[in-house]
């Protein structure tokens, strides 16, 4: 069945794509994070394991899905990743590239998928990129840009056509006829096509082990759990009647070598089990050839992609087995030359493979010899079982409402709470009344832990944001020729889910700005006797209700000067103005400003800063700079931790009550009128010797004037980070808890106003954006 | 021959129709919360059980006068682009079949408010109905309002 049949008559695989798509997101993501530590860390066997273990399950899910072009790459990737885990090749900057391209390729085929296009991304390339790699050859990657893809082909077909032809050095294990049907070769051919492993899996039998055919039967039986069990070979008659050493088994599985392995060796009296590709395709050819007599058998025929075995030999190799049995103890010495890490492990592996029991021969390249791999396996799983978190996977539109409805629920217990305090007023002395009362307390408690459960699911690590930059920092360092460390920390510092989704843009907007102005080139670096690698640190903690979220780089600095003769060009604020250096660096974030005199295709573009602000401020958080010329500059961000539901003080301007986020409330003043002075236009007070500036919300929002002034009026002092606000009120209603409702696409992006929320009579209060209106008052004090 | 269903209601001295599948549901008027900086025929927004949602006077949009709330004084709820607002509105009429033929395009000179709200006048004897074209009403024009 061809992939387009499948997806013609799947009207269900819809169904499955999603969690496809899903599912091989994460491996491509593991994939990157994994290749950007192994460049960092060379060759850490455990580390290739699990990407090999990705690329492998990537591979599978693929070849279920039936789209043969993921299948095809992410197999070459897989063999690449194959040999370095057999410590046959060693970890070059080379093959991260290649492997770093092949996930970019992946994930470009996976948008297509998720977009139920046709997969039209060209791969060829990169196959034959990575064929080179491992023939030894070195070339350059090939680009993702289609534009060079002719001139990498053309280079890269007589490679192809040289893996074909010559046997894969060190190739020595004897390839068993198990005398298939016709029907058998079908399946296995499919199988392989469809990007599953076919595995000729050698098993060695205890001597003198008892009934023979019975071990076999239940090996077999262990096969049937790991895929499609194909043949045995011996047959059973003879392994009962002879005295076999051992017995072959072919089988069609998605598991890693590995795992065959030591399933398979779970069954008592079994010593050994080999497993290897088993070159169908290969054979297959040969038999037609054989059987088709006039045609002529070319052993060169160009490897197919989609065929592990394409470059598996047939038994001429056996030649070359002999030097590859005498070579296999040091093939662990082949690495050493580059890295460290992986020639460590290979000698830590080596001394613990029980010799006895292993013939030279064994640790040739293609096949792996269970007993070293589980060992090589065997940290890893146990690490593995150690961290795996058991989670399920929940539909967002669930959980949202669910907690929705908890948000109803903290409604209406305010509402019952307001009836208990009326029926006290109403009958002081009947004790229903206390009943009543303390019963709504306890539900108060419960409510109180019910919704930090619930909040608590929205809860998601700041990593998996973070997780993304490694990748960007590493490239755009290499693009514009300067040495960048990403430093992360506390990446697990939680936030909510809506928060971690929009604050990804803005940190990339940041991070590229510190990359592209920041860090300055290496010879500028070392002329300012600084270390020429730069360092970007990305950090996350809480602080208070609060999260604050660090970018820092160790660069240049702001260029001060310039930024303030701009603003002065276009007219923000006047020459004569004194501002504090973090004044003029705050200016950065008005709309349009950029001072890069030379546009980059990184960042400077002159729309950003302003766009970063007014995303931040619709999070109701902030940003603020510390720059120190020659030393770096950092920006803080600082969000709410949640967004859905928060303690509120409620507040009457004239008729109507707003709600202020407590979190932001610093404390609440009452002033006489006479105290306030105005300053520059802007009412202000003297608090504690200092100056606090204030906004009347009646005028802010144009509302009615009280008919009667009082002599005095309530101030909410609000702050954000070190940034304080006077909000002037005509009465404070008390605090209460808000469940948070958005006003709608209609009414969004209206200045001051967070949200909404409803009181316990019914009635919609509105939520002030306490970011919104410093970052006002901030920007009208340039202006 | 196709045809329409609309649900009818009053304004002032005029009849105007509504397509009855974007009408979600049909309320007296609860306490209205203003809004501040939002367009002027934004009323504010209500409570509609748990959920907030925009009232848009038809009054304010038309260039009419404000009147008092009476007792048939209603709120229409409306889904339009998967966005829910409410029209505010003097008095629900009827919900009434409308053939396409007795349709006609909205009058050059229209009536003396903004076209871009009118897409037909429908004829029911001697009576006219305004149809109402709602993807302007909030969708459109806010929608640009809102990006620049």
């Amino acid at each position: 069945m061809s992939p387009d049949d499948k997806r013609e008559q799947g009207v269900d695989l819809g169904e499955f794509l999603e969690f496809y798509l899903l599912d091989s997101q994460e491996q491509i993501d593991k994939l990157g994070t994994g290749l950007l530590q192994l460049e960092k860390e060379g060759g850490n066997i455990g580390l290739i394991n699990d990407l090999f273990r990705s690329a492998h399950s990537l591979k599978g899910a693929s070849g279920t899905m039936g789209f043969t072009q993921i299948v095809a790459l992410t197999h070459a990737a897989e063999d690449l990743l194959d040999r370095l885990r057999q410590g046959k090749m060693a970890v070059t900057l080379d093959v991260v590239d290649v492997l770093l391209a092949v996930t970019d390729r992946v994930k470009a085929m996976l948008a297509q998928v998720g977009q139920r296009q046709e997969i039209t991304v060209e791969y060829a390339d990169l196959v034959e990129a990575m064929k080179a790699l491992i023939n030894g050859e070195k070339r350059s990657v090939p680009g993702s840009g289609a534009a060079n893809l002719p001139n990498a082909k053309a280079a890269g077909m007589p490679a192809a056509e040289a893996a074909g032809g010559v046997p894969r050095a060190n190739d020595d294990f004897v390839v068993v006829d198990f005398g298939l049907t016709a029907e058998e070769w079908a399946m296995i051919n499919e199988a392989q096509a469809m990007g599953h492993g076919v595995y000729q899996v050698d098993v060695a039998l205890a001597p003198q082990t008892l009934m023979k055919a019975v071990r076999a039967v239940m090996a077999v039986q262990r096969a049937e759990g790991l895929g499609k069990f194909v043949k045995l070979f011996p047959g059973m008659e003879e392994l009962e009647a002879g005295s076999p050493e051992g017995f072959s088994l072919l089988i069609i599985s998605d598991e890693a070598p590995a795992e065959i392995a030591n399933e398979i060796l779970g069954v008592s009296e079994l010593v050994r089990a080999e497993i290897h590709n088993y070159p169908a395709a290969q054979l297959w050819a040969d038999r037609r050839a054989e059987v088709g007599a006039a045609r002529e058998a070319s052993s060169g025929s160009p490897a197919s992609p989609g065929s592990p075995a394409s470059s598996g030999s047939t038994a001429a190799s056996s030649g070359r087995a002999a030097a590859a049995g005498t070579a296999a103890g040091g093939a662990a010495a082949a690495p050493a030359e580059s890295s460290p890490g992986l020639a460590r492990a290979g000698a830590a592996g080596d001394p613990k493979v029980p010799r006895a029991t292993t013939v030279a021969g064994a640790q040739s390249p293609v096949n792996i010899a269970a007993q070293e791999s589980g060992l090589a396996a065997a940290p890893a799983a146990v690490e593995n079982g150690s961290t795996q978190v058991h989670t399920i996977r929940v539909d967002t539109a669930r959980m949202d409402n669910l907690i929705n409805l908890v948000g109803e629920m903290v409604i209406t217990r305010t509402r019952l709470v307001q009836i208990g305090l009326d029926l006290k007023n109403a009958y002081r002395t009947d004790p229903l009344v206390s009943n009543l009362i303390e019963t709504n307390v306890y539900l108060g408690r419960l409510m109180n832990d019910l919704q930090e459960s619930v909040m608590r699911l929205r809860m998601v690590p700041i990593g998996t944001v973070f997780s993304r930059f490694p990748r960007l920092v590493r490239d755009l360092a290499r693009k514009t020729g300067k040495e960048i460390e990403l430093v992360l920390k506390g990446e697990d510092t939680e936030l909510d889910k809506t928060v971690v989704e929009v604050i990804g843009d803005p940190l990339m907007h940041l991070i590229r700005n510190s990359v592209d102005h920041g860090i300055e080139t290496p010879e500028v670096r070392r002329a300012a006797g600084k270390p020429e690698m730069g360092t970007i640190t990305l950090d996350a903690y809480h602080e208070g209700n609060h999260i604050a979220i660090i970018v820092a780089d160790d660069g240049a600095g702001l260029p001060l000067e310039r930024i303030r003769a701009k603003a002065i060009e276009k007219g923000l604020i006047s020459e004569r103005e004194e501002l504090a250096d973090r004044d003029i660096a705050n200016l950065i974030f008005l709309p349009g400003f950029s001072t890069a005199e030379q546009i980059t295709d990184i960042s400077g573009r002159g729309v950003g800063m302003d766009v970063v602000k007014k995303a931040l401020n619709n999070l109701g958080g902030m940003i603020d700079i510390d720059t120190r010329r020659g030393q770096g500059t950092t920006f803080i961000i600082r969000l709410p931790l949640t967004l859905a539901i928060i303690q509120a003080l409620l507040v009457e301007v004239g008729e109507e009550i707003y709600a202020v986020p407590l979190s932001s409330v610093l404390e609440t003043l009452l002033v006489e009128r006479s105290d306030i002075k105005t300053v520059g236009g802007l009412p202000m007070v003297q608090l504690r010797g200092n100056t606090l500036p204030l906004i009347s919300l009646q005028q802010k929002f144009d509302l009615p004037a009280s008919p009667n002034p009082s002599g005095e009026v309530f101030v909410v002092v609000v702050g954000l980070g070190d940034k304080a606000l006077g909000l002037i009120v005509d009465g404070l209603r008390g605090q209460q808890e808000i469940v948070i409702k958005s006003l709608g696409e209609l009414l969004s992006n209206l200045p001051g106003i967070a949200g909404a929320t409803i009181l316990g009579d019914g009635k919609v209060t509105l939520i002030l954006d306490i970011g919104s209106l410093i970052q006002d008052i901030l920007v009208a004090r340039k202006g | 021959m196709a045809e329409q269903q609309l649900v009818t209601f009053r304004l002032g001295g005029e009849e105007f129709g509504v397509d009855i599948m974007r009408v979600q549901e049909i309320i007296r008027i609860p306490p209205i919360t203003r809004v501040p900086k939002a367009p002027a025929y934004v009323e504010g927004v209500i409570n509609l059980r748990g959920n907030v949602i925009p009232v848009v006077s038809l009054r304010t949009r038309f260039g009419m006068e404000r009147v008092e709330d009476t007792d048939l004084s209603r709120i229409i709820v409306l889904q339009v682009h998967k966005k829910v607002f409410g029209i505010r509105v003097d008095a629900v009429t009827e919900v009434l079949r409308l053939d396409d033929s007795a349709i006609e395009p909205p009058p050059p000179v229209a009536l003396g408010m903004d076209s871009q709200f009118i897409h037909g006048v429908g004829k029911i004897g001697e009576r006219l109905l305004i149809l109402l074209d709602l993807d302007n009403m909030m969708g459109g024009e806010m929608g640009h309002e809102f990006e620049a």
